[in-house]
């Protein structure tokens, strides 16, 4: 009974996910499509939890689809795209890249499905108290500290390639600049000017009563 | 009964349509990006399987490294989209014609 | 904690790389410089510092560390060595030129010092997830790279397109990666070849896995049919980064390819060779012929370098330690003729944004400048293969190491090919001796650029003349490296 629940997941988790991929390359809306992504990795990281690799699918789902797909739909939204117009010889490309990729899944699903693949691979029971997130942990600080460090180096080249390749001080971007204000003096702001005085306060009254006539 | 390659077999299905989204490529390049963590997503599955079929916690590492690595590819793929819709106003891959192969 | 101070000693190059990065990074923001000389000797100073502590750390056996994550042994301090000093040569050419395009910033160092960090990773990894993690280092300061000259439309151009393909090219690797851990059920390039040798491994999932990979090493490598991004990039990105690009990251590629290839799928080795086989063949026949209809000399030098990746297959699927060592050697030479071809071109291009990209802006050198005229004469003739330079015996030694593997037919068709090939190479020569100068602009030259691409083009027909040393270097890192299992 029990292993009949987890194949209803499993093929329910499928087939969600192979729809939301199928439509991630096929919605002309980038916005669609990234929604979509988002869809394709929930259902994924429901696949994962079967497998019994909790922490990969919670960081699935938290990590991907709270960060990176949200980087996504900013910039899909920044860049304020219009729609894509369909082009003559447009369909030819789609034939050609489904004829191939339906050739090339074809093959894959040939060799991977063969019987031989799974055949005395049963899945390992681990003890009630067993801890995914702890094992994967404890890996990561012993055996795999050395990659542990390059990939804290990959994130730093992507956050120093990010601010150079994208900032750039804007010429007319007004802002406020605080030591000039301070050091401002009064001869910077106010000029006293010399000049003869003036008769146009007799005219203005004159005219003001023009117009109350 | 589910066995490892019906696992194996959804990352094929998936990692076919990830090179599929890229052979489109007359769509935006936001929607090739797309496609890029597709393939990675089927990438990752079959590792998790694997790793769930061995007993062997070595895959679901591997696993971690990828998506770590696909995030700071996208911080940078994004990056140089952003640059490309600057100098183009368009992001579309047929108008790449400045360099003829 | 199963961590130990023995284990900090081999990596203490990369520890220093890193750490200097990081002070660099910081230190580019607080010193006032003009023209960032100073951050440019704090980076010279750290390829230095490095090739020092390679030099100072080496020992005559192989050591692992780190759960045999990583590696050190002859071939990685070799070409360790060789990355820094095809960067600092690198970095040397190509100063006045960024600067005077406003690209020799603190970013493009801190991103050039990254990039090398990846290769040092790279060179040393002995598991896929070092593998891995030091090639996106790498593509992702490279990919950064391309893209920095930002307000130029074929710059990003060219970015975007190494970007999407160098992840395609992840990907299937990735792929391929996968299957070769659910057969063998270990990531470790030396446990592989052992699991693969006990033959408890699935067969189909291996080969299945070793296609994958190839194909995703074809597209690092550049080679014929996955070659498309090479001529636009390196094309589009400003010179320095296509100098960049086209030197040491070869060196770090040969690493990679062999350490997969040969130190983790030795039993497969009939599969792959046979696949390398129609990988070279297409690369030296698309890369000669095609060379030769092209008018801009990066994009001519473009499959020039695919054709070069052909002759450098050659003596990795001829499967001996003969052929390492001569794939090693050429890789090398490669490097060396890359950096001064690109170098020359960079000193011909002048500060108001002529690039003397055009093979017509060679036309008349020697009336020009007798003296670079011959330097590129040395460089042309190298990359043609003519004795006595360099780049005939780097070809020689691939040639008879696949010979002596029994690939005759294959040999022919290469032979045949780069006499095709000396076609395009020996124009350049004929419009620098023969033909009349365009500009009789004066070239404008730095001393110190003029010594080093003089010494760079001499050091061409010198391990031409007396290549036994290197050649010897070579053959031990490859027969200590590669023979272990």
């Amino acid at each position: 009974m029990l292993m009949s629940f987890e194949t209803i997941v499993f093929y329910l988790f499928a087939a969600l996910s192979v729809f939301a991929a199928l439509r991630v390359i096929t919605a002309r809306n980038p916005v669609h499509a990234a929604l979509f992504l988002v869809l394709a990795f929930c259902s994924m990281a429901g696949i994962w939890m079967l497998l019994e690799a909790e922490f990969l699918a919670i960081t699935l789902v938290l990590v991907y689809v709270g960060a990176v797909m949200v980087l996504f739909l900013f910039v899909v939204m920044m860049l304020d795209i219009s729609l894509v117009q369909l082009r003559a010889g447009f369909w030819r490309l789609v034939l050609f890249g489904a004829a191939l990729a339906g050739l090339m899944a074809f093959e894959m699903i040939w060799v991977l499905g063969s019987s031989r693949t799974s055949t005395g691979r049963v899945a390992i029971k681990h003890a009630a108290d067993y801890s995914n997130t702890k094992e994967l942990g404890r890996l990561m600080y012993t055996d795999y500290v050395y990659p542990f460090e390059i990939a804290a180096v990959i994130l730093l080249v992507a956050m120093v390639a990010a601010i150079a390749l994208t900032f750039r001080r804007r010429k007319d971007a007004k802002s406020q600049g605080v030591p000039e204000q301070v050091a401002v003096r009064k001869a910077d702001r106010l000029r006293l000017v010399k000049m003869p005085p003036e008769n146009r306060a007799r005219q203005g009254l004159d005219s003001t009563e023009e117009v109350a006539r | 009964m589910i066995v490892l390659s019906d696992f194996l077999i959804l990352g094929a299905v998936i990692f076919s349509m990830g090179v599929a989204g890229i052979l489109f490529k007359r769509k935006n390049i936001i929607n090739v990006l797309m496609a890029i963590e597709l393939m990675l997503l089927a990438v990752n599955t079959n590792f998790v399987a694997f790793s769930h079929f061995r007993g062997d916690p070595a895959g679901q590492i591997f696993v971690f490294f990828i998506l770590m690595v696909a995030a700071a590819e996208a911080a940078i793929g994004l990056a140089i989209v952003v640059l490309l819709f600057r100098s183009r106003r368009t992001i579309e891959a047929a108008d790449w014609n400045e360099l003829k192969g | 904690m199963n961590f130990v101070m023995s284990d900090l000693v081999p990596v203490l190059p990369e520890i220093f790389v890193l750490a200097m990065t990081c002070v660099i990074l910081i230190a580019d923001l607080l010193i006032r410089q003009s023209g960032r000389l100073a951050t440019y000797m704090l980076v010279q100073l750290t390829l230095l510092g490095c090739s020092l502590i390679l030099v100072g750390t080496h020992e005559n056996r192989v050591i692992y560390a780190f759960h045999n994550m990583f590696v050190d042994d002859l071939m990685s301090d070799v070409l360790k060595l060789l990355t820094c000093l095809a960067l600092s040569m690198m970095l040397a050419y190509s100063r006045l030129y960024l600067t005077a395009r406003g690209l020799f910033t603190g970013e493009f160092m801190v991103l050039v010092l990254f990039a090398m960090l990846g290769m040092m990773v790279m060179i040393s990894a002995n598991h896929f997830v070092t593998l891995y993690l030091g090639l996106e280092l790498l593509s992702l300061s490279l990919y950064t790279l391309v893209a920095m000259q930002r307000d130029s439309a074929t710059a990003i151009e060219a970015a975007m397109k190494y970007f999407v393909l160098g992840a395609l090219a992840s990907s299937l690797l990735l792929y391929g990666m996968s299957m070769l851990y659910g057969a063998t059920g270990t990531l470790e390039l030396g446990a592989l070849t052992q699991a693969i040798q006990s033959g408890a491994a699935d067969r189909n999932l291996q080969i299945f896995g070793l296609v994958f990979v190839v194909c995703g090493l074809a597209f690092k490598l550049g080679v014929v049919p996955f070659h498309m991004w090479v001529p636009d990039v390196y094309q589009g990105a400003p010179t320095a980064i296509t100098m960049l690009i086209g030197s040491a990251p070869k060196l770090a590629a040969f690493a990679f390819v062999t350490r997969i290839l040969v130190e983790g799928l030795q039993p497969l080795m009939p599969h792959w060779s046979a696949m390398l086989v129609i990988l070279a063949i297409a690369s030296i026949v698309l890369g000669n012929v095609t060379a030769i209809a092209q008018t801009n000399i990066k994009r001519m030098l473009a499959y020039s370098t695919i054709s070069h990746m052909g002759f450098l297959l050659l003596g990795i699927l001829s499967g001996s330690i003969e052929g390492y060592g001569a794939s090693m050697f050429y890789a090398v030479v490669y490097a060396l003729m890359s950096l001064g071809a690109f170098g020359m071109i960079m000193l011909l291009s002048r500060a108001d944004g002529f690039e003397a990209d055009t093979i017509n802006d060679f036309k008349g050198l020697s009336r020009r400048s007798p003296w670079f005229a011959f330097i590129m004469l040395l460089l042309m003739f190298s990359m043609a293969g003519v004795p006595p330079t360099v780049g005939f015996y780097a070809k020689f030694s691939v040639f008879s190491a696949a010979v002596n593997s029994g690939h005759i037919p294959l040999v022919a068709i290469a032979v045949l090919f780069s006499l095709i090939g000396a076609f395009f190479y020996l124009r350049i020569v004929k419009l620098m001796y023969f033909d009349a100068p365009e500009s009789h602009a004066a070239i404008s030259i730095q001393p110190d650029t003029g010594i080093l691409i003089s010494f760079n083009g001499l050091a061409v027909l010198l391990l031409g003349i007396l290549p036994g040393k290197l050649m010897a270097v070579c053959a031990v890192s490859a027969q200590q490296s590669l023979l272990l299992h």
